[in-house]
């Protein structure tokens, strides 16, 4: 089991401070290297350059574009609901930082190792989607409005098989190992594969298959990016917003799609596992590889249409990943 | 008390406050939202993590957005505008009521005094929830089922009522 850093550090006020600028420096890295890689990916597959001016590659575009986001003038609209409009940003940056930290990205060292990890990402999720909620009616603008109540029916349908496809594997893990083991431990549920020898997306290709789906639904990508649906609705629920206001909003969403793709790191491809590299090399090769599929998917699909988007979720997969569950479950009460 | 027990009673009590006072209904809504956060913190501090983010996840992620939508699907937002004396001296005494009738229960069932006595570590975990709900309470989980399958049909009667109005 990983050591975390309140056991190596003696005062909680220091784990804390590690902790929150570990995350940071890890989200803000993660956010400017994913916006460079979305360009190139996206110019790669359409046969476009991309970013080339600044610096090889065009790698430092994006720390420009961030200093520019900074130093750029707060607009603020007229006629906005005021405490939900300065609220939304915060509250749908907070609980990314903090999902972050649960990660066991490492066999020895991990920021934090709880029981109940799975269910705590999960949750900060569901924290996000009162934010976006807040911005959208905060904005006091139509196309705001209808883009935030989109992303709200989209999520709370689409967490029902993300839930249902992870919770197959934690009784899965529940039952392989004794009574001391517990499938909602992230470090635990990579062990186990560590020590199985095998990545549990062998054994619940369905489950992976139905969290991806639903995953890049939660992160709102294409092609499920209907509540900012830009042909549609402008920028749907950052409509209103500019400046470092709606770099809080880009940068919540970049690194909802880190944090999906390290739940699916750890739940289905085996965490930190893996030959030779150490670790964390490991964890980052596939987390990075899950969102490079992700980005993928998004510049070689379509949107879909939102009445398409909705029965999808309830007439398939939901069906689909409670069957899986049962299955699972039979399965795992015959061996 | 703790410093941290304290604030997060402070803060459930100020949400509450926000939720009953403030004259938008979404404001309101997020007040109490607020209200559960809090107590979710208040689970987490009295030893049961599990709890608290279910909490989090059940009622701040679900029921509390659910609640705004289903504000959002009505067609007008109301502002209390049809709000009378009587009501609110209704309101008064079934509040009044409620809060000297749980203050009763709570004299009554007899705690004890002095210093709570210390947590027990892993008192809660989420195996001995599971056993304990599909074990002893098996009876009281299998009937709150059937209260959230009513809430399904229900809504599902309203919709379709209104689907009909609108066609003829």
């Amino acid at each position: 089991m990983p050591e975390t850093v309140t056991q190596m550090v003696d005062s909680p006020a220091l784990a804390i401070l590690i902790g929150i600028a570990g995350v940071m420096g890890a989200l803000t890295f993660n956010a400017l290297f994913l916006v460079w890689l979305e360009r190139k990916a996206s110019a790669w597959i359409q046969r476009r350059m991309g970013p080339t001016e600044v610096g090889p590659f065009g790698v430092l575009q994006t720390i420009a574009d961030m200093l520019k986001l900074l130093s750029k003038q707060l607009i603020t609209p007229k006629h906005i609901d005021k405490p939900l409009y300065h609220i939304a940003p915060v509250l749908v940056f907070v609980p990314v930082v903090a999902a972050t930290s649960l990660f066991p990205f490492d066999e020895h060292i991990a920021l934090s190792n709880l029981d109940i990890g799975l269910v705590l990402v999960f949750a900060f999720g569901g924290l996000g989607i009162v934010g976006i909620f807040m911005a959208g009616w905060g904005s006091n603008n139509k196309y705001a409005l209808l883009g935030a109540m989109r992303s709200v029916a989209q999520n709370i349908s689409y967490e029902i098989p993300l839930i249902l496809s992870a919770l197959s594997v934690v009784l899965m893990v529940n039952t392989m190992g004794g009574p001391e083991t517990n499938g909602m431990n992230l470090a635990q549920v990579a062990q186990m594969q560590h020590d199985k020898g095998y990545w549990f997306v062998l054994v619940q290709p369905v489950a992976a298959l139905i969290y991806f789906i639903a995953a890049l639904a939660e992160t709102n990508r294409a092609p499920f990016d209907i509540p900012e649906a830009e042909s549609e609705l402008i920028a749907g629920f950052h409509t209103e917003y500019s400046g470092m206001r709606f770099a809080l909003f880009f940068f919540a969403e970049y690194a909802n799609m880190f944090i999906v793709a390290m739940v699916a790191t750890v739940l289905f491809f085996g965490g930190w596992s893996g030959p030779v590299l150490p670790g964390p090399a490991w964890f980052f090769i596939k987390t990075y590889g899950i969102v490079f599929a992700m980005m993928w998917i998004r510049w070689t699909f379509p949107r879909l249409r939102f009445d398409q988007l909705m029965s999808f979720c309830w007439m398939i997969l939901i069906p689909l990943s409670i069957l899986n569950l049962l299955v699972t479950a039979f399965i795992a009460r015959a061996v | 008390m703790g410093g941290i027990t304290g604030l997060l009673m402070a803060l459930a009590v100020a949400g509450g406050l926000l939720a009953v006072s403030l004259k938008n209904v979404l404001h309101a809504i997020f007040g109490l939202a607020l209200t559960l956060l809090a107590v979710a913190g208040l689970f987490a501090v009295l030893g049961s993590p599990f709890v608290a983010t279910m909490q989090v996840l059940i009622y701040v992620g679900g029921i509390t957005v659910a609640m705004v939508f289903a504000v959002m699907l009505s067609t007008v937002v109301q502002k209390h505008a049809t709000e009378s004396p009587w009501r609110r001296a209704g309101a008064a005494v079934v509040a009044l009521g409620f809060a000297v009738g749980v203050g009763m229960v709570i004299a009554a069932a007899g705690l004890p005094d002095g210093p709570a006595p210390e947590l027990v570590a892993d008192a809660w975990t989420v195996r001995q929830i599971g056993t304990s709900l599909l074990g002893d309470y098996n009876v009281v989980f299998e009937v709150l089922s059937v209260v959230l399958l009513l809430a399904i049909i229900g809504a599902i009667v309203i919709s379709r009522h209104e689907g009909e109005e609108k066609q003829s």
